[in-house]
């Protein structure tokens, strides 16, 4: 956590923002984070800020509102661009394999941006899934 | 000014060449001039012409004959992941068009023989990793070269006459930012310009201008606070992540020297300000230079004018449309531009609001747009919750990305319009960024009818100042393909379920149509070879308006490859 917000103080000294720099996986943080300095809530950024670490939780909710909403419509609950999610007859085996390696030009691979434990949050998600 | 006696010659050579009918023993190097003469026979950029206007005087196709035509030719690029969306361009006699994953070829305008073709090795793992791809929308010529961008976010330079690879630029970090280009380029004055994709993905939106002999980059603008003033537009720092780009080709004024540019919109898509989107929500203020036409200087990249079409977007309305659509009316110069929203802009040439007229009947994102001003009238700010009534018009908007058609002969301006609408619930997001940027919608939603009943698309033919209705004709799921409009009096639609219609310019009578075998989301043009006019259109379903068909409209949608596509060419039998 210190080494986080000290990696994060320095690439606030940095000048050099463009695009291309953007990439730098703290500087979305920047904003909540330059606000909690400031006001010295740490407490508060910690709570807001900080995303969940690699084997955390995932709000699973929140990603779908995020990320996988645009083709699982509905949260997950309606045929879309993909598939309907919730009652899928696929196995917790194929939905892991599908969310890790994706469909080519259907879906998305997210090898790289969850971590196994993350994927199974997913599929708890999607088992758990009702009707609104 | 200087360069008029150089587009007086063009314009003699082109006459000639027409005269001869015989326009590949003239082959000439195509140049600013040229583009913007427009000439008879080819299709010189994305737009057919600086002017915008998707059209092709050629006549030998026209009322009398139109029942004629048939199958010249088909060429199948392969490998055509969600389909084809390509423009294809002319240039004396040889035909230059994309599939997916930016394989480029040079093909015989006249028999499809192929002279080149062109395959960039990309970075599979990454393309496996992005959403909106890997289609691509086609390529720039210019200066005896064709410019085509990459998903991984390169611009290539291949040689006109051979293929060759001449330079391959990298101008995008797209294995940390994940957005690349599939947007055409666009050739004007010794610059070749392109836009990243963007948005929906938490960046800064650039566009690019590289010079065509080195491959060099010459200027890069930031559509996302890509000035102080705009900066200030960001509450909390928001521009940090705040999406924007320029996923389409605009386009070139060449007596001001000017690239005219839509932008895409802000990331979130959808914001849960309320409305106090000033101070409030995940990116409080105008966020500017998002969803907006801006003119930026051809040599230097530098901001001239802009107008933003939609402060503070809250409904992936963006101004990315690339159509600008040049018009002379009564000594006034003007610039026709439809936002996604399908409300349609009219300007000056800086920019200033000259009118805005709206193509679709569902549209309740704003009561209204005031015509004087462009100011939004009762706009709709979402909170955080289930939004009680759909949204309209629908994610996919009230137009296309695809092309109208302006038909300087009769004066009318032929354009699709959407009507669909969507529920949705608006969620609190946080940008993810790390270790690879991902979209940021902000709300989970569904596809919904509108309230005037079933969706549906139209073609509408109408005054493209004043909007004034000429004829429309209806189709049952929207139409998603560019329009051509042709100095033969006919406009082709090519539509959803792969047919390509032609109607009557002035009455919408339908007098031809012929399936394509599958559904249609590309480009549309014509042009002539040794005095053979021809219709080329490219077919192939996927993507992310498209993908939605099947599950929506079922039929004929339920069988229909995401995954092939062709190449279509006709001419009189």
């Amino acid at each position: 956590m210190s080494n986080r917000a000290e990696r994060l103080k320095l690439n606030l000294i940095r000048t050099d923002w463009d695009a291309i720099k953007l990439h730098s996986n703290r500087i979305a943080l920047l904003p909540a984070v330059l606000t909690a300095l400031l006001t010295c809530a740490v407490p508060a950024f910690a709570q807001s800020a900080t995303p969940a670490p690699e084997n955390a939780p995932l709000d699973v909710a929140q990603l779908f509102a995020t990320t996988c909403g645009w083709c699982h419509s509905d949260g997950g609950r309606a045929a879309g661009k993909g598939p309907q999610l919730m009652d899928s007859q696929r196995s917790d085996d194929f939905l892991r394999d599908r969310i890790k390696t994706g469909k080519q030009g259907a879906m998305p691979a997210f090898d790289q941006a969850f971590s196994d434990a993350q994927i199974d949050d997913i599929v708890k998600y999607i088992r758990a899934l009702k009707p609104r | 000014m200087k360069k008029q006696p150089k587009r007086l010659a063009t314009s003699v050579a082109l006459a000639i060449g027409v005269t001869l009918a015989g326009s590949s023993a003239f082959a000439q190097s195509v140049d600013t001039a040229r583009i913007d003469a427009g000439g008879q026979n080819d299709w010189l950029t994305y737009h057919g012409s600086y002017k915008s206007y998707h059209y092709s005087p050629l006549a030998q196709i026209n009322p009398s004959n139109v029942a004629n035509l048939g199958v010249a030719w088909i060429h199948i690029p392969g490998r055509s992941t969600r389909g084809l969306q390509s423009m294809p361009l002319v240039a004396d006699g040889v035909l230059y068009y994309t599939g997916s994953y930016s394989r480029v070829f040079a093909l015989n305008g006249a028999t499809g023989e192929v002279i080149w073709s062109y395959f960039p090795e990309l970075d599979d793992a990454l393309i496996a990793r992005q959403t909106h791809s890997p289609y691509n929308r086609g390529v720039a010529i210019g200066e005896g070269k064709v410019y085509v961008g990459t998903m991984d976010g390169r611009l290539i330079a291949l040689d006109m006459k051979s293929g060759k690879l001449l330079w391959d630029t990298k101008l995008i970090d797209s294995q940390k930012l994940t957005v690349g280009f599939t947007g055409a380029p666009l050739y004007a004055k010794g610059t070749v310009v392109i836009g990243a994709q963007g948005g929906e993905w938490p960046g800064r939106g650039p566009i690019f201008g590289v010079d065509p002999t080195t491959g060099k980059k010459k200027w890069e603008f930031l559509t996302v606070a890509g000035t102080d003033d705009a900066t200030k537009t960001w509450g909390n720092d928001s521009w940090r992540t705040g999406g924007g780009g320029g996923w389409m080709p605009g386009t070139y004024d060449s007596e001001t020297g000017t690239i005219w540019w839509g932008t895409a919109n802000p990331a979130p898509l959808y914001d849960w300000s309320g409305g106090d989107y000033k101070t409030q929500g995940a990116r409080p203020g105008d966020n500017l230079y998002t969803s907006s036409v801006i003119g930026l200087d051809v040599d230097t990249g530098k901001l001239k004018f802009y107008h933003q079409e939609l402060p503070h977007d809250a409904w992936d309305f963006d101004s990315a449309v690339g159509e600008f659509v040049m018009l002379d009316r009564d000594g006034q110069k003007l610039v026709v531009h439809p936002n996604k929203s399908g409300y349609i802009f009219v300007y000056d040439r800086s920019a200033n609001v000259k009118n805005v007229w709206r193509i679709t009947e569902n549209s309740n994102f704003v009561k209204n747009i005031d015509p004087k001003t462009g100011e939004l009238i009762g706009r709709r700010d979402f909170a955080a919750g289930k939004v009680s009534e759909p949204l309209c018009p629908h994610i996919s908007g009230g137009v296309s990305f695809n092309a109208g058609s302006y038909n300087p002969k009769t004066g009318l301006y032929y354009k699709l319009g959407q009507e669909w609408c969507m529920t949705l619930e608006v969620l609190k997001t946080t940008p993810v960024v790390a270790p690879q940027a991902q979209l940021n919608i902000g709300a989970d939603f569904k596809i919904a009818p509108p309230p005037s009943g079933e969706i549906y698309g139209h073609l509408d033919a109408r005054d493209p100042v004043t909007g004034a209705k000429k004829w429309e004709v209806r189709f049952p799921e929207p139409p998603l393909a560019s329009v051509l409009s042709t100095g033969g009096n006919l406009v082709f639609v090519p539509d959803s379920r792969g047919t390509i219609h032609a109607y009557d310019a002035e009455s919408g009578t339908e007098l031809w149509n012929h399936s394509d075998g599958t559904g249609h989301q590309g480009g549309i043009v014509s042009y002539a070879v040794n005095g053979k006019q021809y219709i080329a259109v490219t077919a192939g379903f996927g993507g992310m308006a498209s993908d939605d068909y099947a599950p929506t409209f079922g039929g004929v949608y339920k069988s229909m490859p995401r995954d092939d596509g062709a190449l279509i060419v006709y001419s009189l039998k």
